[in-house]
């Protein structure tokens, strides 16, 4: 990543479409690394119809890029932080030297989100009970405090973190969706945000202070939040352990962590599962401060490197969601220096284009993969663990391989969300 | 085997209400209409003219230039007729939607091409605009009722094809 830019996230913009939200924050992204839109090989964009009220509304953001003559361009339909993971494998298999990544999120133009979020939901058994915009929140936060993994007043504890409003005011709040106050819940808003990516030796070329994007990697959880178990989530553990895995270095070391919480009670659980333990959460405000839809995940993005870029940090993890409920989960790790060449590399990761040749690796062998069980109701888990920590874990059934017999028995005995586990799987490797 | 009769309906209506936004560029020209003026803007760094006109080129992504008022004449670029009915239509089948080159612009604005028979229209066809009364003007694309025929086709038709006019082929 050579460059990051966004626009203030505002509570409503009336005054811009989104071609004209989007082109000074292109700008500005282009100016800062010295580069012009010709110069850029490919272009991801990230946004939603649902939001925005028409069919393939993405299409007039392309005035701002110049689609004239025509470019290689790609569009997801959810964050804009998809649309970064398309960007970076684009490279990755040396399709090009430089990709643009903008993401806009417009939450505004909905006249009620009641009316629009549940169309996100199956038409089938879902849709047809329109929940409330915050209500599939509401429950996995309640699944969250009934396990005792969680308290109304560690949400406050959080919010105030942010907000700067002491807890017990913060308690006095009515509820919207119980346990959830107005305050846990992140507020929406209209912004844009634009990463530009290079590779290798053009990256070092543009910028003295590229940040590398060390691993990624998403995993997605069932369409239907009911066969869910609500109070973990494995999608966010297993992208995480795979993206170290891909970046040599394991999510508990980062120093700062963007999370994608649209609530507050998605922090300690997001902290959890990625086995974070001493890095600095959300620095730049997080959702919480400002929800612009589908930009919120390329924001985490760029907030995270912006933090590498400055110097001031070396190594980061962002993190972004898509659908109700962290559905869907994407990590990313980054940091300031680039992977050893001469590191072992997993096989499956593909080549940087800067890199030397070596020789291929042997793969590990697959094996099988754990089903996720059902937790055991009578069985107490401790606050802050993964959902699937408290088990006990059959002998005769093959480990995850990412995770080392050590690691495994750490988080077994971990007492609480500040001593998570290790999770340096990449490194064991 | 005989398989369970599938429940073939389920009513689940979905109503949706947003604001739409029509930006810096477009609201020029939205203005325009309502005082049945059509507004271009020029593009200082290609020399294109809009009409509608974005707020910046979409070509060389310059800001285009002010607003300034044309004719309102033009000639049908390309057109086809509708010939089906579907609900909401406003207008009886069949008739005519074209694509309307403005005269002193290089893009084409789409409206309905009316008081003549669809047999009749041509590309090249030259039309003028037909508003709407006082109280029914808007910022609206629907302040135009439709354009109408001034003559007959002025231009060969096989010696202007569409890719060349100025918004043309990419290695133009
Ligand atoms: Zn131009």
């Amino acid at each position: 990543m050579v460059s990051f830019a966004q626009s203030p996230c505002v509570p409503a913009d009336r005054e811009h479409d989104m071609a004209e939200i989007v082109l000074p924050v292109i700008r500005e992204a282009l100016d800062a690394c010295g580069l012009t839109r010709d110069d850029i090989d490919f272009f991801a964009s990230g946004s939603h119809d649902f939001y925005e009220g028409r069919t393939f509304s993405y299409i007039e953001s392309l005035d701002a890029v110049g689609a004239w003559p025509p470019i290689s361009e790609s569009h997801v339909e959810m964050d804009a932080a998809w649309a970064f993971a398309e960007a970076w494998a684009w490279l990755q298999l040396g399709e090009g030297q430089t990709a643009m990544v903008y993401g806009i999120g417009r939450s505004s133009l909905a006249a009620d989100l009641d009316q629009i979020l549940p169309a996100q939901l199956d038409p089938y058994l879902l849709a047809p009970l329109r929940p409330h915009r915050d209500a599939l929140a509401g429950l996995q936060a309640r699944a969250l405090i009934d396990a005792g993994l969680l308290t109304e007043r560690q949400l406050a504890e959080i919010v105030s973190r942010y907000k700067d409003v002491a807890v017990d005011k913060l308690m006095d709040a009515p509820h919207v969706a119980a346990p959830l106050r107005a305050h846990d819940i992140a507020p929406p808003g209209d912004a844009a945000a634009v990463i530009v990516l290079a590779a290798g030796d053009t990256a070092r070329r543009l910028t003295a202070h590229p940040a590398w994007v060390r691993g990624l990697d998403h995993r997605m959880e069932t369409h239907y939040p009911g066969v869910r178990d609500l109070t973990c989530s494995p999608s966010t553990r297993r992208a995480g352990e795979r993206a170290a895995e891909l970046a040599g270095f394991a999510t508990a070391d980062v120093q700062v962590a963007e999370l994608h919480t649209e609530y507050s009670y998605q922090e300690p659980l997001l902290v959890a599962e990625l086995g974070l333990k001493n890095a600095e959460v959300n620095p730049s405000g997080g959702p919480l401060a400002g929800w612009p839809a589908t930009a919120t995940g390329l924001i985490r993005i760029g907030e995270a490197a912006r933090r590498i870029m400055d110097g001031t940090t070396g190594r980061a993890l962002a993190h972004a969601t898509n659908g109700p409920a962290l559905q869907h989960n994407l990590v990313c790790l980054l940091a300031a220096q680039p992977r050893d060449p001469g590191q072992p590399r997993d096989p499956g990761q593909p080549r940087d284009a800067a890199q030397p040749p070596e020789a291929a690796q042997p793969r590990e062998p697959e094996q099988p993969r754990e089903p996720e069980q059902p937790r055991d109701a009578g069985q107490p888990r401790e606050p802050g663990q993964p959902c699937d920590a408290a088990q006990p874990r059959d002998a005769a059934q093959p480990r995850d391989t990412a995770q080392p017999p050590e690691a495994a028995q750490a988080r077994d005995a971990a007492p609480a969300r500040d001593a998570a586990p290790a999770r340096d799987a990449g490194e064991a490797r | 085997m005989t398989l369970p009769e599938p429940v073939e309906t389920t009513s689940s209506p979905l109503y949706m209400n947003y604001t739409y936004v029509a930006g810096t560029g477009r609201s020029v020209f939205l203005r325009g209409l309502n005082e049945r003026r059509l507004l271009a803007r020029h593009c200082p760094g290609c020399s294109l003219v809009y009409a509608p006109a974005p707020e910046f080129c979409s070509r060389c992504l310059r800001p285009v230039g002010p607003p300034f008022e044309l004719p309102g004449t033009g000639e049908v670029s390309t057109f086809c007729v509708v010939n089906f009915p579907f609900p909401g239509q406003v207008y009886e089948p069949p008739y005519v939607v074209a694509h309307i080159m403005l005269d002193g612009a290089h893009n084409r604005l789409m409206h309905l091409v009316r008081e003549v028979a669809p047999e009749e229209v041509t590309i090249g066809l030259r039309v003028e605009p037909v508003w709407v009364d006082d109280d029914e003007l808007d910022t609206s694309t629907t302040s135009i009722r439709y354009f109408r025929p001034i003559g007959r086709p002025t231009r060969d038709v096989a010696a202007v094809p569409y890719a060349q006019t100025p918004i043309g082929p990419a290695d133009a």
